[in-house]
């Protein structure tokens, strides 16, 4: 699980163009939108299409993003779940 | 003088001219179905296709040319329309559009990519597939092509209006052409706003839009010249107004600012109150977020004494640039036969919703309300009547002096003004002109200009290029949403006035090398007018390799360029 944290806040770095940030930077725990990170809709959108890409996890309604996306913890245990690749 | 309307012409799924879109409206035929033209591979989407090959719309145009843009070939069928029906040549053609000839050049990326490229390579540009347009209708002393996404057709409409109000065109024909593309179908879908169902307008189960392709044209004159060549007016413009929402780059705001604003301002500008609007052509995309927005501000505006309100987008799919256009010809159609266009597709109720008319409702209507709303916020209204209605004219003057000009900014400007969170998104060619705008703005001391407007050949090209490439290398399967949304001509005049929170005027043209001409010619007529005091205009194009490569070979280059310059009007 740690090391799925790890590689998942590199590729939130990378997908969402955060430049100057390390994973170090990120809080596992602390909210991804709003507060913490301050991620927006866009955002959103950027990390469905990424657990696609990298877990071949396809999420048919925005909305349910909400849940998974509160923090890189519950992404990484929803990713943990439901990957297929 | 009293505007008049003496031309109408529209080609769109619901059918190929005036007459037949009638018929289907009347008999709420819709035009959405299963994709057999684009050549997506996602035919799980349904759209709103004019229902012929490219051959068969060369046909239909009488054009021998190959290659031609789709989005020209829809112009050319509608925009003869109108002139047909007006009787009458016109000294200016202003027409909107956003994809141009993005269908050629995603049919060709695979080459262009590799530095392989011909002349054909030359009609991506918007303003190109305007002058191919143009090329079969006639001589225009002036041309322009607007781009500010979905409003873009009522942008050219309103453009054409300050043009006759100034003398500056003596007759226009204006709307806006555009075709379906794999690029923008794929660009809404990583947005996961297309419905897969055909869409619902303003329902509470709403899930999305359709998309759809087409044209639409008014040829305007002024009532006199009308009368004196015993011409048919069909309707005049009542008055119109462009605002930005000034939220988010996709979304609209929760509480409708800009849409209100456009609705509220056009209406003032008629000197009708909002109880004399009879019926609105909303936007009514059918994404959950338009409808509720753009309800919240038919509510502001209209609170418990709703005219009729009806989205045509269920029939027609949301034809994005063209949509102002098409809707603007819907509802002359709608005012000369005495009918409420139906809102298709509705059936329930949800919180904070207007409630659509959902059948052909025979009714009289004499002043109609016209709403586009594009990407990046940017919201135009249209009010239509069958009286006229006054709108001043004024003399031409080349009144302004530019109060300050920046230069292209160097990166260690870039870095004091943007924060690398804050410039996350954009290209380093977008921050330049973020720089440079906010320079001007601040050493002017003019930090909320009237109007922003914004000249670019190209366009975001980089962006509009990452996308191209996402799009071959994964079969239209795994696309990042960020490079779709930056793609569109107006990203950069709206961007600026979602940072600056600025409701005024904003638009963008995209025609060519002409384009600050086009730009210079909106803000002077408007200055004219009294309906701006100040004006930012930017020049923005970007140097991309790919891009020069396959230009160097016709002799071409893209020029870079990010510049702002406040103008203010001379007193």
């Amino acid at each position: 699980m740690e090391q799925l944290i790890e590689q998942l806040k590199s590729q939130i770095i990378d997908a969402l163009n955060f430049e100057d940030m390390t994973p170090a930077d990120i809080d596992t725990d602390a909210p991804l939108f709003g507060e913490g990170l301050g991620l927006d809709s866009i955002d959103a959108l950027e990390l469905i299409m990424l657990m696609d890409r990298e877990y071949g996890i396809k999420l048919a309604d925005p909305k349910a993003g909400k849940a998974i996306f509160q923090s890189v913890r519950t992404m990484a245990e929803y990713i943990q779940a439901n990957r297929t690749k | 003088m009293h505007i008049a309307i003496t031309g109408i012409g529209t080609v769109s799924a619901i059918g190929m001219n005036c007459a037949e879109t009638l018929q289907s409206l009347l008999s709420e035929h819709p035009g959405i179905g299963s994709m057999r033209q684009l050549g997506s591979v996602h035919t799980e989407l349904p759209v709103g296709e004019v229902p012929y090959s490219n051959a068969e719309l060369k046909r239909i145009a009488g054009v021998s040319e190959e290659p031609m843009p789709r989005t020209s070939l829809l112009g050319i069928i509608a925009a003869r329309e109108a002139l047909t029906m007006a009787n009458r040549t016109c000294d200016a053609f202003i027409s909107g559009t956003t994809v141009g000839g993005m269908d050629l050049t995603e049919q060709h990326w695979q080459d262009y990519s590799k530095g392989k490229a011909t002349e054909k390579i030359r009609l991506h540009e918007a303003g190109e597939s305007t002058n191919a347009i143009a090329k079969h209708l006639g001589h225009f002393a002036f041309i322009a092509t607007p781009s500010t996404a979905c409003s873009s057709s009522l942008n050219a409409i309103i453009l054409g209006a300050n043009l006759l109000r100034t003398g500056k065109a003596k007759a226009a024909l204006v709307g806006g052409a555009e075709s379906l593309s794999k690029f923008h179908l794929n660009g809404f879908n990583t947005l996961m706003i297309l419905d897969h169902q055909p869409c619902r307008p303003f329902d509470a189960e709403r899930n999305g839009l359709n998309l759809g392709e087409g044209a639409g044209y008014l040829v305007i004159e002024s009532e006199e010249e009308a009368i004196a060549r015993g011409a048919t007016i069909l309707g005049y413009i009542g008055g119109y107004a462009n605002t930005c929402d000034a939220y988010h780059q996709t979304a609209s705001s929760a509480d409708g600012e800009g849409a209100f604003r456009a609705m509220q301002d056009a209406i003032q500008m008629s000197g009708l109150q909002p109880a004399d609007i009879d019926y609105i052509n909303a936007h009514g995309t059918a994404t959950p977020n338009n409808d509720l927005s753009e309800s919240v501000a038919l509510l502001r505006l209209f609170g418990s004494r709703m005219p009729a309100v009806s989205s045509t987008k269920a029939f027609t799919g949301h034809t994005t640039s063209a949509s102002g256009g098409i809707e603007a010809v819907v509802c002359l159609l709608a005012m000369q036969h005495g009918f409420v266009p139906a809102n298709l597709n509705w059936s329930k109720t949800g919180e904070g919703l207007i409630v659509p008319i959902t059948h052909t409702t025979r009714q009289p209507l004499k002043h109609v309300l016209c709403n586009a709303f594009g990407f990046g916020g940017n919201e135009s209204s249209l009010v239509l009547s069958t009286e006229g209605i006054d709108l001043p004219k004024a003399e031409y003057t080349l009144g302004l002096s530019a109060l300050c000009q920046s230069t292209t900014p160097d990166d260690s400007e870039v870095s004091k003004y943007i924060s690398a969170a804050e410039g996350r998104r954009m290209t380093s060619q977008t921050r330049r002109i973020v720089v440079a705008a906010r320079q001007v703005m601040e050493e002017s001391g003019i930090t909320m200009p009237d109007a922003i407007v914004c000249a670019t050949q190209w366009g975001c090209m980089l962006q509009s290029m990452r996308f191209l490439q996402d799009m071959l290398d994964t079969d239209e399967q795994q696309l990042k949403p960020t490079p779709f949304i930056q793609s569109t001509h107006n990203t950069i005049a709206s961007m600026i006035a979602i940072m600056t929170g600025n409701h005024g005027y904003n638009c963008t043209y995209a025609q060519g090398k002409q384009s600050y001409e086009c730009a210079m010619a909106d803000i002077t007529t408007q200055m004219s007018l009294g309906l701006i005091r100040s004006a930012l205009v930017l020049e923005f194009d970007e140097e991309v390799e790919v891009w020069d490569k396959v230009l160097t070979l016709i002799g071409d280059k893209t020029h870079a360029v990010a510049r702002a310059t406040l103008f203010v009007k001379k007193d």
